[in-house]
């Protein structure tokens, strides 16, 4: 077994990275003076993965929208109850999600670890999938979907990235539809499972309070190496321009909201998320509240609630994202796109780069302060061949040049969208 | 007069003592601690208190969002922003909540440690002096607030009270208990009307905010790693000499149980796709800790779990709905069990949930459901000492409830609950409100 200590300098932590007999990766993270554990069970497969094979399989194999949140659901359900009542038994809090690249399986608890993430590893090494169990999930999922139908901020989000791409699943929403759901069976998610669920495509994660003895004991118990294979994604060729430059939806909201988004192009899986960090700062820098383009969409009341960034990153694709609420949205897009020009060409002020970098490394150390976030962060920062501590790294030795350049290269006008929710049809 | 409380969990594993205090530093002013040397962070509020008082609602509403914008010292957005990134990114958030029939007017800061601090600052002092600055010395012109900043918070209000639209799950419930609380205090909107913040000038403001610093209750609250002493001998020093008119906080005045009555209400909207239903009970509230844990397992047992009553009946053997769950304002009394649902199916859920509820009433349960929750229990107490934000908001509710019991004492309370007192419990829910939100093509 390969075991290797990953060590920070700068906040005197550590976690343990070992490679299980089985093919799992675990990397396991003592936290000192926590309560409660966290730990995640989490496979390298999310909505995005829509066409695959194995090598060992001739055929690609096309799956329908919302495989990925059907099968996280479904996962629970075992054939002599279900993984709910398992946990509870021990008092630990289990939960799961689906994201663009992964599904997520965890419980938080303050007693009975050891049994807890027996229960963890066990009930996702055991599929339980008959067509009636399958079928009788589609009133929830339905439900759920109805949820997120109905709720601005998730149309508002969704719609821009059918606006950004053109062929990448990501544009297609991670729940799916009512109607591709519909297509979903027994035999979809058996062979879904049997190819993403392999253990050396997924990553166990940690942090708080355990013995790393147990969770070896733990595994060795449940694990079991399956036969070597390896996965292949089909992802249809993206071209760099968007889908569309406007999108509009109209339901029930006061004040419209916006989300702006640019295309970015795609360098490869670790450099996406690096440039994830450097497109962050660059947000900061161009619309943050020290800015004057924020001082000034404020003050003229085109901003109500703030403006939040985000950069969505993953293995093949990376988009900056700024959402807000406008009475106008098209201006602030406007004004946003003359900002970027300017300083595409003038450069950042150099005050403004070593406060933004400054408050940027105070916001990084709170990724490192709860279990639940090192968790999170150990398996977003493993997917993305880095270790936990190099993104802290990262933001240290940032230099403003290479923000520069970055903002040359990356917030171009002709990729950019603006998706807008509004009670009344905004463009005639 | 300092009070020192040192807490171990009920079996005594010392990892769980969180230690805090509290102390009287002015008239109506009190300062609370809760130091963890885990946390690499430190989160430092302070919260203003007024019973709800219809008319006075608005202009209270705007001033912790008018503080945050700008202080003497760094007079508007930007330059307070700047500030913020000088403090490593330290956040700086403003609210306004209800507390029963008060109204609870929040600022609070989150700032890293000094330790993770490049020079050694001392990251408590600054956050406090800041915090202090934002709540005591707020920029001013000509003896009010700014003409501009008011305005821009006047609009950003009237936003915030037009967006309860947009979230339909929060939407249907403030909905519901406006309906199920009319004529009383507990139907006001924390934020007041629409005309009420048209209504406002810089100098109302102003005037509304010197008389929260008279006689609002205030409460400074620190949790984290930092060193208490530094920030509470720099919020004493503020107040010292200031001479305050504090209203007490008094429970009793919103636990007064109105005579249940049976609505039944539906609204249509268009433009949705799912039905909302929301079910208001209301229950008598109590101040002995022992049935105020009953009363809280009773409604983890309904529907606060995966494994609860609504979670397993409703849900997943019916296949209803995605969520539905029990919640309760232990102050009002007021229990929710809240639905998102096809609206065909909102009779037929809301007959499945009440049967759930009898089934706790009946004493129709399988004993696992008690002990199971008492587990579950332990494991969302513990959460509570390991987040920043989770601390303050307990003691932030505990003070006001006049109270000392830490996470760990009102979980020993729930362990102790019995099958009987979880029915009594259950027993005092009375159904008073049903509301049901309808995609208007079904409507029609």
């Amino acid at each position: 077994m390969n075991k290797e200590i990953i060590r920070s300098e700068k906040l005197r932590e550590e976690y343990v990275k070992i490679q299980h007999p089985s093919g799992l990766t675990m990397l396991l993270c003592p936290m000192e003076g926590f309560s409660t554990s966290y730990a995640m069970f989490t496979t390298k497969y999310g909505s995005v993965d829509s066409c695959f094979k194995t090598n060992l399989e001739p055929d690609y194999f096309e799956i329908p929208a919302g495989t990925a949140h059907y099968l996280e659901h479904k996962m629970f359900e075992q054939e002599d109850g279900d993984a709910f009542g398992r946990f509870a038994q021990i008092g630990a809090s289990p939960n799961a999600f689906t994201t663009f690249d992964k599904t997520a399986y965890l419980f938080a608890c303050s007693d009975g670890f050891k049994e807890s993430l027996e229960i963890l590893l066990d009930f996702v090494s055991t599929p339980y999938f008959t067509p009636e169990t399958v079928a009788k999930e589609q009133g929830i999922i339905g439900q759920e979907i109805g949820m997120y139908d109905d709720s601005a901020e998730s149309r508002v989000f969704f719609n821009l990235l059918s606006a950004l791409y053109v062929n990448h699943p990501v544009r297609l929403d991670i729940a799916g539809s009512v109607e591709s759901i519909a297509e979903i069976t027994d035999k979809t998610l058996y062979r879904v499972y049997n190819t993403f669920y392999h253990l050396s495509n997924m990553v166990l994660t940690i942090a708080c309070n355990f013995s790393v003895e147990d969770v070896l004991e733990v595994a060795d118990k449940v694990l079991k190496k399956g036969v070597d294979i390896e996965i292949i994604r089909k992802t249809p060729e993206e071209p760099k321009h968007i889908a569309k430059a406007y999108v509009e939806q109209n339901m029930p909201v006061a004040t419209p909201l916006f989300c702006i988004g640019f295309k970015g192009s795609d360098a490869g899986n670790r450099k996406n998320f690096e440039n994830m960090i450097l497109d962050e700062m660059i947000i900061d820098l161009v619309c943050g509240e020290m800015t004057p383009l924020y001082r000034s969409l404020y003050e003229d009341g085109l901003i109500n609630n703030g403006l939040n960034g985000e950069v969505m990153a993953s293995r093949d694709y990376i988009c900056t994202i700024i959402e807000g609420e406008s009475r106008d949205p098209k201006e602030v897009q406007r004004r946003l796109l003359s900002e970027i020009e300017k300083l595409q060409g003038s450069g950042f002020d150099n005050e403004l780069f070593e406060r933004c970098k400054k408050a940027t490394y105070g916001r990084y150390i709170g990724l490192y302060s709860k279990p639940e976030t090192v968790a999170s962060v150990l398996v977003s920062t493993y997917f993305a061949e880095m270790t936990l501590y190099e993104l802290l790294d990262l933001v240290a030795g940032v230099s403003k040049e290479q923000l520069e350049a970055r903002l040359r290269e990356n917030l171009q006008a002709d990729c950019c969208a603006l998706s807008v929710v509004s009670a009344q049809p905004m463009e005639v | 007069m300092v009070f020192e409380y040192y807490i171990f969990d009920i079996e005594g594993d010392e990892t769980m003592a969180v230690p805090f205090h509290r102390v009287k530093i002015a008239e109506g002013v009190s300062f609370t601690a809760v130091q963890d040397s885990k946390f690499k962070h430190n989160r430092l509020s302070v919260s203003m208190i007024l019973p709800l008082e219809e008319g006075k609602l608005a202009e209270r509403a705007i001033v912790p969002y008018i503080l945050r914008q700008g202080t003497r010292k760094y007079p508007d957005v930007t330059k307070i922003n700047e500030r913020l990134s000088d403090l490593y990114g330290a956040s700086l958030e403003a609210s306004v909540e209800k507390f029963g029939a008060y109204q609870l007017l929040n600022i609070g800061m989150v700032g890293i440690d000094s330790r993770f601090a490049f020079e050694g600052e001392d990251m408590v002092r600054e956050l406090a002096s800041q915090l202090a600055d934002i709540l005591l010395d707020p920029y001013l012109e000509n003896g009010a607030f700014s003409v501009k900043e008011t305005e821009l918070e006047k609009e950003y209000l009237k936003d915030t009270i037009e967006a309860e639209i947009n979230d339909k799950r929060s939407y249907a419930i403030m909905r519901c208990k406006s309906a199920m609380c009319d004529g009383e205090k507990l139907a006001l909107s924390k934020l007041g009307t629409i005309e009420e913040v048209e209504a406002i000038t810089p100098q109302s403001a102003y005037k509304a905010y010197l008389e929260l610093l008279d006689t609002a209750q205030i409460e400074f609250i620190l949790c984290g790693s930092g060193d208490p002493e530094t920030a509470c001998e720099e919020f004493r020093s503020r107040f010292s000499g200031v001479e305050r008119h504090p209203v007490a906080v008094d429970l009793e005045i919103c636990r007064k149980l109105p005579t249940v009555k049976e609505k039944d209400i539906t609204e249509t909207m268009a433009g949705v796709t799912q039905g909302k239903l929301v079910l208001a009970f209301r229950s008598e509230t109590t101040d002995d800790p022992a049935e105020q844990a009953a009363a809280r397992m009773a409604i983890v047992m309904l529907g606060g779990t995966g494994t609860s009553l609504l979670h397993v009946n409703v849900r997943e053997k019916l296949s209803l709905c995605y969520y539905c769950m029990a919640r309760m304002d232990s102050v009002t009394g007021i229990m929710l069990i809240d639905s998102g649902v096809e609206a065909e199916n909102c009779d037929k859920t809301k007959a499945a949930c009440l049967e759930q509820l009898q089934k706790l009433q009946n004493n129709d349960f399988e004993d696992k459901l008690l002990s199971e929750t008492k587990l579950f229990m332990k494991t969302a107490f513990s959460a509570t000492s390991d987040s920043l934000g989770a601390l303050e908001t307990w003691y932030l509710t505990k003070i006001l409830c006049d109270s000392m019991e830490t996470p760990m004492d009102t979980l020993a309370y729930c362990q102790a609950v019995t099958r009987e007192e979880v029915v009594a419990a259950a027993q005092k829910l009375k159904l008073d409100t049903v509301y049901r939100l309808i995609p208007e093509k079904e409507a029609e």
